[in-house]
């Protein structure tokens, strides 16, 4: 893939690394060039957890930039992700979110495949081409690497293997966060499109300053020490720990906010990797976001929450109103953000540069150093977003 | 399971109205109102309860719950989201009367929602009420009201009860 023959369209970047021109989240013809560029690139995108398709024939349906995909549970016990298209006609295979099959079998020309991929059955193939052979037949798979049963797929055979990709500054909280040892079970999921190009989402989902939660000043509600590190390759990973308060006055039942912890827990963790996906271990929550951009405008974000397979039913009751409360778009302490994409979104269709300032030391650099409050966490993701997409950035 | 009285059924008709009206009208003194002192609120999805799972978008289980779903709306997040005009269109589907003297009610929904900046309506959620009244004083009270929508992805954001 050569960047210059996709460059279609071109931005003018600022000299200034913290400067960030709002026509890129407005410009028409940059999503069909993020998707060769970005999307269907070089990178890891989380489709599924094992938790969430525990069991043979149980399969979830996801989006890859727009290319519609499908992971199934196998009979041989493999997580397998397939493009959800019949390898005839193109009809799609799954149709529902998710579900349990025990074969795939395409209604139009009842084509039928195993939970594997393989073609298994084609009514009338004696009729077919003379070099028809069922075993090119099979689902279109995806490469997969699985992270302690976090299933991700690639686009790209050239795409880093996956620790490679993240480095231990990602890969070791995101063990924490997924438990420890991956031994999750799913306790559901929140839903919600968000109004906002998908790059004003990751701007603002994974972290920012803690002025927007007006429930943290009446929560009385502090964050303890932490670090933020960046990767040149634009993941994102906050580890913090939680000072929590001994009592909540503001709330009648405070022991929604209680912290029980684990021995994998060091209070709060937010992820985010590269292109757009975010992961939290807030208190108890277990929660990863998968983000489906709606083109330009819109992104779907899919909260998913887990609890640990050695919880009690304490601590299980406890995550489930946890998460159910304080998270997502109807949260104590996260609704307001998705108010803040909408306000954003309209924002970007004015003049002018978005431009991050708390943490900057020098205007022209990439910093990969920053501290744990600082916006310049967002500067790597840019610059790797800027370079993927061939867009020149101006002379100093 | 018996039929519900008419005079019953007029109770908890009244009941989802001054439901409806109190969300309307952002009164939501009025909304906790309509709540017995063993009232639960769930708003949910149909994809978490077909399949079973109990993560929800709101799961206020208890009254302190409740009340503290007031205080979140009026003054917790009173000022950090974009106000928008709800219209809820109910129907009522099933009244029965159970041997323990509650009554359960099932109701089709449909909210509206008009933010002030666009001036532009459209869907919120479309569901139904899964409700377990208690009668008081003269007066019907939800023991739980389920708020389950079809509409498992949602718009936006939501900071109203459905």
């Amino acid at each position: 893939m050569s960047i210059e023959n996709n460059s279609t369209s071109s931005i003018d970047w600022p000299a200034k690394t913290n400067h960030v021109p709002k026509e890129v989240f407005e410009k028409e013809g940059l999503w069909e060039q993020e998707l060769e560029n970005i999307f269907y690139g070089e990178e890891w995108h989380p489709i599924v957890h094992r938790a969430e398709i525990p069991n043979p024939g149980d399969y979830k349906a996801a989006q890859l930039g727009e290319i519609n995909v499908f992971a199934v549970h196998g009979d041989d016990g493999e997580i397998r992700i397939f493009q959800n298209t019949c390898t005839h006609r193109g009809t799609s295979l799954v149709t529902d979110s998710s579900g349990n099959k025990k074969e795939l079998e395409c209604p139009y020309h009842r084509w039928l495949f195993n939970l594997e991929g393989d073609l298994v059955g084609c009514p009338g193939e004696r009729e077919f081409s003379p070099d028809f052979d069922k075993k090119d037949y099979g689902l279109l798979s995806l490469r997969v690497e699985a992270f302690y049963g976090l299933y991700f797929a690639t686009m790209s055979d050239k795409t880093p293997p996956l620790k490679e990709y993240f480095g231990e500054s990602f890969y070791e909280p995101l063990q924490r966060l997924l438990g420890g040892d991956g031994r999750l079970n799913l306790i559901g999921y929140q839903k919600v499109v968000y109004d906002c190009n998908w790059k004003a989402y990751c701007d603002n989902d994974g972290y920012h300053g803690a002025l927007l939660h007006k429930a943290f000043a009446m929560l009385n509600w502090q964050g303890g020490k932490g670090t933020q590190i960046v990767t040149k390759n634009g993941h994102l990973s906050f580890d913090s720990e939680l000072t929590m308060p001994d009592h909540v006055d503001a709330l009648e039942d405070g022991s929604i906010l209680d912290f029980k912890g684990t021995e994998t827990s060091n209070g709060s963790i937010v992820l985010m990797s590269f292109p757009i996906t975010v992961y939290t271990k807030h208190m108890d929550m277990l929660n990863i976001r998968y983000s489906f951009p709606k083109g330009p405008k819109g992104v779907e974000v899919h909260y998913a929450y887990f609890s640990h397979q050695d919880d009690d039913d304490e601590m299980i009751k406890h995550r489930i109103r946890q998460s159910s409360n304080l998270l997502g778009p109807c949260g104590l302490i996260s609704m307001e953000d998705a108010s803040v994409f909408s306000r954003i979104d309209k924002g970007n269709k004015t003049q002018g540069d978005a431009i991050f300032q708390k943490g900057v030391e020098d205007e022209y650099a990439i910093p990969l150093k920053v501290g744990q409050t600082d916006e310049t966490g967002n500067l790597a993701r840019w610059e790797r977003y800027r370079e993927l997409m061939g867009f020149e950035r101006r002379a100093k | 399971m018996s039929k519900v009285s008419p005079a019953n059924k007029e109770l908890i008709e009244d009941l989802n109205s001054e439901y409806i009206a109190a969300l309307n009208d952002f009164n939501m003194d009025n909304w906790l109102a309509c709540f017995s002192q063993q009232g639960q609120y769930i708003l949910t999805s149909e994809e978490n309860i077909r399949r079973r799972l109990p993560i929800a978008f709101m799961l206020d289980d208890c009254y302190a719950r409740l009340k503290d779903r007031v205080k979140q709306v009026m003054e917790i997040q009173y000022d950090s989201s974009e106000h928008y005009q709800m219209r809820h269109f109910t129907q009522l589907i099933s009244a029965t009367e159970l041997k323990t003297g509650e009554f359960k009610a099932n109701y089709n929904f449909s909210v509206y929602y008009t933010p002030r900046d666009t001036n532009q309506t459209e869907t919120l959620c479309v569901g139904r009420y899964e409700d377990t009244i208690v009668i008081e004083s003269g007066a019907a009270r939800f023991k739980k009201r389920i708020a389950i929508v079809d509409t498992n992805v949602l718009p936006r954001y939501v900071v109203y009860p459905v």
